[in-house]
């Protein structure tokens, strides 16, 4: 299904729709606040896409860098091509140590290699140990956000989910005292784990070290309650220096949540006495992406969100509808580089109206990235008969003012046939919650003409 | 190896010389890495009030101490039911709990309190930088069902750019910024104070 | 100054009175215009679709008709974003770069040409700016919301010396309208939701007329509107400034 059949489905329940663009919409305004607090927010920006600019053009040697910084330090450093590399790794890891039951926090790399159900059918546990996580775990659904991954729950559903899986008594869905019994419950399995897996905020090259950003704490509560801690990261994830962090920590958590920075910011740089640490590189079709030059910069999205919170599409469609492990704007730049067919509707799921790209922290240009994967797929992804053959016929009447004139002197050509080449088959769709505009009489045109006849 | 995968020519290769040959191939031009102008961020503000009012505003509690003698009774009034506290701060003597590097981190299953000490604060955020050097135990702040923490009113700097100048030539191996009690809003986006780590987060400016 | 008018496809064919409304008031500020009439279009329905490399034709058109101006100015921001942006398609020869340089929205054109802000026109209305996308962050119309700069609006400055008229402000300034060109009717639902709710916003501030630099946006307003008999009218913003009693 494309993304506007799920936004339609999702637009059938308006008080749903309601209530989720609200919601994001106070985060956006929240950010808002936040980075007017701020003095020189937008050089911040600039400085966070200038260091990931450079990032990318020396990415290879930074990787270099980090991995013997890290080496150095005691961390075992992992690489991997694919996502099936990454898991296969990741497992091998938690076989060596003999570990069955596995925290995990957030991690954004671990969704998109679906390493859950590759450790569950090898009999391994994996708890995910972020609420929101936790929470679309137990529904068996993907995170519909990467920051907020519930966000299209209601607290109603997750009291019955939770009356369900954890055994929870009837609340209506009292947020405080959902978030005590998952404190409780996820308290028992940070306690009982043998191993932790979280992601990486940001890999430092010039000391080996990489940090992690959370709210609730879990991934600390995971990484030093057990004697096994993997970090994954995307390549893309270094930085060059400790002090560039100074400017990532500063934009980071007020983009996302308009928090002025996550209640923790771990470092790591090296295991605790009689602990294990693992890093996982991993590609995954990262650098395919970098060696696309128009869509190379979609590599320095930080995964704060705030395109997400700033869609009017994401935020009246929901998470899901985009059906790809990243949704909202950035997600529709970078998932059709993964795969273009699956992914085709993603690049359309916009107006253009550049939102995303003047909210992002880093600068990428998403709305004009989005205008090119749109110039692609209509070359490299079998289009309508219909909608490709008006569109081509269009351009040549375009071309040719006495052809065009022709077309459109009777503005009933556009009512009737304008609406029709954009909607191909479904031959009325302007019309369905829209009136078409009143004809006038006459084009502009014929009344210049009349004009300088008469004057 | 070239094939074609959803459409979309994708080349088949196997971890890190791979992946380093493929960067080195695709990678642009060299682009510097820019100066960061500090001049820029510096802004003439009253650090201690700014900082307890991030604090605050982070869901921390944020308490002036006139004396460090008071430390003891201060603590005592803010968490008077704490029975297994954790002290590693040399100013008071509250512990109840003792631990070293060799104490299994599990057993810090039901402390109740922690009292360590942090290096400095960062007043645009309210954060503070704690390490390793602080704490033996690395679970011991997320652990701990409430966390108090000592910060000398000196030890304020503006800004994050700052704070990494601050930690540059230490010892690395454990450390983080630490910002309120730990909390979530991920239920229809409701905040929520005590999520995973701490319930409550006290800072003590002595 | 010769100044060529451009008069995107759609408003010649179904708005000629927002044509001649922007005639009309570039001639009351002395401007020389010229309306070459082999005007097609500039090809952003094209180049919004995908087919972009369909629309080179419609562009070189664009470029033959004007290169003799010494200004190219229209009444759609989001049309003279398209030449702005998108005519790096065609070989970037003088004319084309010219053209891509000197393509003005009406505003724009005349806060920043023309150096005018009174125009003495009279309106006595209360009046909701609809920022177009296209306009604002194409074309930095205006600082847009998500930006940390000072603010400013050049529809706003020319709207504030009109007479009588009372600038109703908006719970979001600059949300998109869910126009989007094709947009509209492959992301019907959408679409169609995000126009409501921009309404909504001008209907909770007390909005008599909606206007705006982009009559794109108005059209799929107006449509909403008069769908749903909504006691709002939308005109150009050329139309309000043309107006005087």
């Amino acid at each position: 299904m494309s993304h506007s059949d799920k936004a339609e489905i999702f637009n059938k329940n308006e008080a749903k729709v309601n209530w989720h663009d609200k919601a994001l919409w106070f985060v956006r305004e929240k950010r808002d606040t936040a980075a007017h607090k701020v003095k020189g927010w937008e050089y911040l920006r600039e400085l966070a896409s200038g260091i990931k600019a450079n990032v990318l053009s020396n990415l290879d040697e930074y990787l270099i860098e980090f991995e013997a910084n890290a080496q150095k330090n005691g961390i075992k450093v992992h690489w991997a091509s694919t996502a099936e590399e990454h898991n296969k790794i990741v497992h091998s890891i938690l076989s060596e140590t003999n570990a069955k039951k596995v925290v995990k926090s957030k991690s954004m790399l671990t969704e998109e290699c679906h390493l859950n159900p590759y450790l569950e059918n090898k009999g391994i546990e994996v708890i995910d140990t972020d609420l929101g996580e936790r929470i679309v775990q137990l529904a068996k659904e993907a995170p519909s956000h990467i920051v907020l991954p519930a966000i299209h729950k209601t607290k109603e559903e997750v009291d019955e989910l939770f009356q369900k899986h954890l055994g929870t008594k009837p609340s209506k869905g009292n947020p405080e005292y959902l978030t005590n019994e998952a404190r409780k419950h996820l308290r028992d399995k940070f306690l009982k784990a043998d191993a932790a897996i979280t992601g990486v905020n940001f890999a430092i090259a010039e000391t080996g070290g990489f940090v992690v950003c959370t709210n609730e704490g879990n991934a600390d509560m995971g990484a030093h309650l057990t004697k096994v801690h993997i970090a994954c990261m995307g390549i893309e994830k270094i930085i060059p220096k400790e002090s560039h962090l100074g400017v990532f920590l500063r934009l980071l958590a007020r983009s996302a949540t308009g928090q002025p920075i996550t209640t923790y910011s771990s470092h790591f740089n090296k295991p605790a006495s009689g602990t294990e640490m693992h890093i996982v590189i991993v590609d995954n079709g990262r650098t395919e992406q970098l060696s696309r030059e128009d869509f190379r910069s979609s590599l320095h999205c930080i995964r704060c969100g705030a395109c997400m919170n700033t869609c009017p599409i994401y935020r009246r469609s929901g998470g899901h509808s985009y059906n790809a492990t990243i949704p909202g704007p950035i997600g529709s730049i970078l998932s059709p580089g993964k795969d273009l067919t699956k992914h085709s509707s993603l690049p359309f799921a916009s107006t253009l109206c550049g939102s995303c790209t003047n909210v992002c922290p880093v600068k990428i240009n998403i709305h004009e990235q989005l205008y090119k994967w749109r110039q692609i797929i209509v070359k490299d992804v079998k289009q309508p008969f219909i909608k490709k053959t008006t569109l081509k016929i269009v351009g040549k009447v375009l071309a040719q003012p006495k052809l065009y004139a022709i077309f459109g002197k009777s503005a009933r050509w556009l009512i009737t046939y304008a609406p029709r080449f954009m909607v191909y088959s479904r031959l009325n769709t302007w019309g369905k919650s829209r009136e078409l505009p009143k004809i006038e009489n006459g084009n502009f045109d014929q009344w210049y003409k009349n004009r300088n006849k008469n004057g | 190896m070239v094939t074609l995968i959803n459409g979309i020519k994708t080349e088949i290769k196997m971890g890190r010389e791979s992946i380093l040959n493929s960067i080195k191939r695709h990678k642009p031009a060299l682009v510097l890495v820019p100066e960061i102008n500090l001049n820029l961020f510096s802004e003439d503000i009253d650090l201690l009030e700014t900082f307890k009012h991030n604090v605050e505003l982070v869901g921390g509690n944020i308490k002036d101490l006139e004396h460090l003698n008071d430390l003891n009774s201060v603590i005592k009034k803010l968490y008077p039911k704490a029975e297994r506290i954790v002290d590693e701060v040399s100013a008071s003597n509250l512990g109840t709990v003792l631990i070293t590097k060799e104490t299994d981190p599990h057993t810090l299953e039901n402390v109740d309190l922690a009292i360590i000490k942090a290096e400095f604060g960062i007043v645009e955020n309210g954060s503070v930088w704690i390490s390793e050097d602080q704490f033996p135990i690395r679970v011991l702040p997320f652990i701990t069902n409430d966390l108090v923490i000592i910060l000398s009113k000196k030890d304020l700097c503006l800004h994050m750019h700052d704070a990494y100048k601050i930690i540059s030539d230490r010892k690395r191996t454990f450390g983080l910024f630490i910002s309120g009690p730990s909390k979530t809003a991920d239920i229809e986006q409701c905040l929520v104070i005590g999520a995973q780590g701490a319930m409550s987060l006290t800072i003590l400016l002595v | 100054m010769k100044v060529g008018l451009f008069i995107p496809c759609y408003i010649n064919q179904l708005y000629p009175k927002v044509g001649i409304a922007t005639l009309e008031l570039l001639e009351k500020l002395g401007v020389d215009v010229y309306y070459p009439t082999n005007q097609t279009c500039c090809g952003q329905p094209l180049g919004n679709s995908g087919y972009e490399s369909d629309a080179k034709g419609a562009c070189a058109v664009f470029v033959k008709n004007f290169k003799e101006y010494d200004y190219v100015v229209g009444p759609s921001g989001s049309c003279v974003y398209h030449v702005n942006q998108h005519f790096d398609i065609l070989p970037q020869t003088e004319d084309v770069k010219k053209i891509r340089k000197n393509t003005y929205e009406l505003c724009d054109f005349i806060v920043n040409v023309l150096d005018k802000k009174v125009i003495g026109a009279s309106f006595p209305f209360k009046v909701g700016l609809h920022k177009s996308c296209h306009g604002l962050r194409g074309l930095k119309l205006g600082s847009c919301s998500e930006r940390m700069v000072p603010y400013y609006s050049t529809e706003e400055l020319l709207l504030k010396e009109v007479k009588g008229i009372e600038l109703m402000s908006l719970n979001r300034k600059d949300e998109c309208c869910g126009f989007g060109g094709t947009f509209s009717v492959f992301e019907e639902a959408i679409s169609v939701k995000m126009g409501k709710d921009r309404i909504q916003d001008h209907l909770d501030n007390g909005v008599e007329v909606i206007t705006g630099a982009d009559h794109s946006c108005l059209m799929h307003l107006e449509g909403l509107l008069n769908r749903n008999n909504q006691p709002i009218k939308v005109m150009h913003i050329a139309e309000i400034l043309n107006n005087s009693i």
